[in-house]
């Protein structure tokens, strides 16, 4: 039998140097290329109704990054699996990388700041000057005239908000959808109420008529809400700006230099979201997942998105949509437009490719627009005879589409953009209006600071 | 790979190494080598991460383009932030709660077990496996037990006549809901450290005692206790840093609110740097922070040692 060598010392710092350096030198070894498409001839035919795929002679990847988890997430994974589907014979593919929302902006400047950003990603209109400043947003005008995205198609809107007058008005986003929040109810709750589902409430008295019909009280305690909110978060801040909206409050001027025009009904709304829980009972402060809540039953009328949609379809629950009411004087609900935009890369050839992508997902967006999430932003879907019939059911559908002709309140695009957004639980807005609702300090204290905060960031372009 | 004509300089680094001192006796690289796989991390992500956090903090800084030096402002404008100083002002809070809740608790838990009354088997098991959980987990579970309408808590409180609480909702009661979760994640790790403290008195000194006529809780008060003081004082300091550090919890339950109520500096910090993007002003409220534990870490040191 053979004698076991011992290992000395020196040779195992020998082995262990190595095996150290074997595996720095690994990590340090280029990647290999994208193989995500398949090695086949280059394009040729790009399918009915879009221009070619870009003639590329090795395959490409185009890594994207969504924040979508939710049931309009599994609407967003079969556009992206039809355009792969589509794709599969062309050498280009996308790989998509769901990131939580939350972290998605920092992930994205983070990846941006060493060279390696995704090519596209999801965006919303008007939130995006400063990475736009940093160069981390793209513009897509001279890419889209190149792969020949019509942008006369688009909406007027849609358009609009996803160009930045401080940045040459040039377009960093491709629009795919637009959203509005307007009124769901509980059909139940209606039924049970003995209220005329086919006359929704469309004004304040209406709709605090409506609300204590179908509030329930527990002694002094509302157990279920007639108007759906939470003590605190995004639901009562997305309520004060659509309603101070309507009576006359502007959170910054046309352009951009003033802040907080009309405080006074800025003041005004504030005080009818208070009233809704101490006043007129018709809410609880608390609800912790509004959600869940209005799924369960646990609240009447929720002003929410069409992003529920799906959630509440799948689930069951029997519930309309309807426009937001005129509470203030002049009809106005709250505005997002989601789409997808291009991320600064090492390799500058990769934007047409990624524009292409974009165009594709644009130019066939009825599947997202009908059953995804938000209302078309493209003239000729929203001509399409079928629009209005294919997927969820109109009476839920409906509102959301229609009502985007009185949905105006987006983003201010300003550097500090996100300290006006209305339809926030955690940012300056939110938390000052808080301190309101829980009676920490009075109604002219908080817009005080509201407009002092908004001055400032106006002022910082 | 070596080339010839480096095996001379090779052969003569490797000579040094060889005969290299330190205090008069040779170096055994063989425990640097052991030491590597941890130092390099410890390195990059530690030590590197403080002093560029040190340094930022003096900055103005939002990721992108080069930082831009504005001396002391950070700190400045932290001392004046009302958000700020709740955020240390509920720290402060947590701590009071949690601490004595995790110790006292603890080490109840602890001599139950340690005592093999009934079910000591399941009781060890069931009071460890929270620690196992992840926060995000707890986080989930526990809003669900505090929802003010139709959670597990206040159905047990309205049977006993107790009215609905809002645990999470109000800015009176969510550092007090956000505080029972935690104690119930941390509890199990100072169960663990005070069931091993117990298990290592010699018996003598118990027997002794009981001789001597000493009730239990007599022999308890004035045998165990003192010895468990090194370990009551480890796991209050622990505990104490761990709650200053509190963020989970507080992201998954309240995130912060209503107002500001529940909210740490840690998830300031995060909102701060990670939201806002403003990672000098966060890098300042970090070195705070870290100024704050060791301050009280030291006091609280000190007052055991004293105690004792």
């Amino acid at each position: 039998m053979a004698k076991q060598k011992k290992l000395t010392r020196r040779e195992f710092i020998r082995l262990a140097g190595l095996t150290a350096a074997g595996a720095t030198l690994a990590a340090c070894a280029p990647k290999a290329a994208p193989t995500g498409a398949p090695a086949a001839p280059a394009a040729t035919e790009a399918p009915a109704a879009i221009t070619q795929a870009p003639a590329v002679s090795k395959p490409t990847e185009i890594l994207h990054w969504s924040w979508l988890a939710a049931s309009d997430g599994e609407v967003w994974k079969q556009m992206i699996d039809s355009f792969n589907e589509a794709h599969k014979d062309k050498n280009i593919s996308i790989r998509m990388e769901v990131i939580p929302e939350e972290q998605f902006v920092p992930k994205v400047v983070g990846a941006a700041a060493t060279g390696q950003a995704p090519d596209f990603g999801w965006g919303t209109a008007g939130l995006r000057a400063k990475m736009i400043k940093d160069g981390v947003v793209v513009p897509q005008d001279d890419y889209a005239s190149k792969v020949g995205l019509d942008l006369t198609d688009f909406t007027d809107s849609s358009l609009k908000a996803s160009r930045y007058p401080t940045f040459d008005n040039k377009l960093y986003m491709t629009p795919m959808d637009a959203m509005s929040l307007q009124m769901e109810v509980n059909l139940d709750h209606v039924k049970e109420a003995g209220l005329d589902a086919t006359k929704p409430p469309t004004t304040a008295e209406e709709l605090m008529t409506w609300a204590k019909a179908m509030t329930k009280m527990d002694g002094d305690k509302v157990v279920r809400s007639g108007i759906m909110m939470t003590g605190s978060g995004v639901q009562p801040t997305v309520t004060w700006g659509i309603v101070a909206r309507q009576l006359g409050f502007l959170r910054a001027s046309d352009d951009l230099k003033q802040a907080a025009i009309n405080p006074e009904a800025g003041k005004e709304a504030m005080q009818w979201v208070l009233d809704l829980f101490d006043k007129e009972k018709v809410s609880t402060r608390d609800v912790t997942d509004r959600y869940k809540a209005f799924g369960n039953g646990e609240g009447s009328m929720f002003w929410t998105g069409p992003w529920t949609l799906n959630g509440y379809v799948t689930q069951g629950l029997n519930f309309m949509t309807v426009f937001f009411p005129n509470v203030g004087g002049e009809l106005h609900t709250y505005f997002e437009l989601g789409g997808l935009e291009m991320y600064t890369q090492k390799d500058q050839g990769r934007y047409e490719a990624t524009m292409y992508a974009l165009k594709w997902l644009s130019d066939n967006c009825f599947l997202w627009t009908t059953k995804g999430r938000g209302a078309a932003v493209r003239k000729s879907v929203l001509a399409q005879p079928d629009y209005k019939t294919a997927g969820h059911p109109w009476e839920v559908r409906g509102a959301f589409i229609d009502g985007m002709k009185f949905a105006t309140e987006g983003e201010i695009p300003v550097l500090e953009a996100p300290n006006f957004t209305i339809y926030s639980g955690g940012n300056f807005l939110a938390k000052t209006l808080e301190t309101v609702w829980v009676g920490e300090k009075t109604i002219d204290q908080a817009m005080e600071e509201i407009q002092k905060q908004w001055q400032s960031d106006l002022d910082k372009g | 790979m070596t080339t010839p004509a480096s095996l001379p300089l090779w052969h003569s680094v490797r000579l040094r190494m060889r005969k290299a001192t330190w205090n008069n006796q040779r170096i055994d690289w063989s425990a640097y080598v052991f030491i590597l796989p941890f130092f390099i991390p410890f390195l990059t992500f530690t030590v590197v991460a403080i002093i560029f956090g040190s340094y930022i903090a003096f900055n103005d800084w939002g990721i992108m383009g080069a930082p831009q030096f504005v001396g002391l402002a950070n700190f400045k404008e932290a001392f004046t932030d009302e958000w700020v100083v709740k955020a240390f002002t509920n720290i402060l809070r947590y701590g009071l709660i949690i601490v004595p809740g995790v110790t006292v608790l603890g080490l109840i838990f602890a001599v139950y077990v340690n005592k093999r009354w009934y079910f000591s088997s399941f009781v060890r098991a069931a009071f460890y496996s929270p620690n196992v959980v992840s926060a995000t987990v707890i986080g989930l579970v526990w809003v669900w037990i505090l929802d003010t309408q139709f959670g597990l808590l206040n159905k047990y409180l309205n049977m006993i006549g107790i009215p609905n609480i809002p645990w999470l909702t109000s800015t009176q009661w969510s550092l007090i809901g956000v505080s029972i979760a935690s104690i119930w994640w941390d509890l199990g790790f100072s169960f663990v450290l005070f069931l091993a403290a117990l298990q290592e008195i010699p018996r003598e000194l118990q027997e002794a005692a009981e001789i001597d006529g000493a009730s239990g809780m007599q022999s308890f008060w004035y045998v165990s206790l003192p010895i468990l003081r090194p370990t009551i004082s480890m796991i209050v300091t622990l505990q104490l840093i761990a709650t200053m550090r509190i963020f989970s919890q507080v992201y998954m339950m309240t995130n912060g609110g209503p107002a500001g109520s529940s909210d740490s500096v840690i998830h300031y910090i995060y909102e701060t740097a990670i939201v806002r993007f403003r990672l000098g002003y966060a890098s300042a409220v970090s070195l705070m922070l870290f100024v704050v534990i060791l301050i009280v870490t030291f006091i609280q040191q000190r007052l055991i040692r004293e105690s004792a």
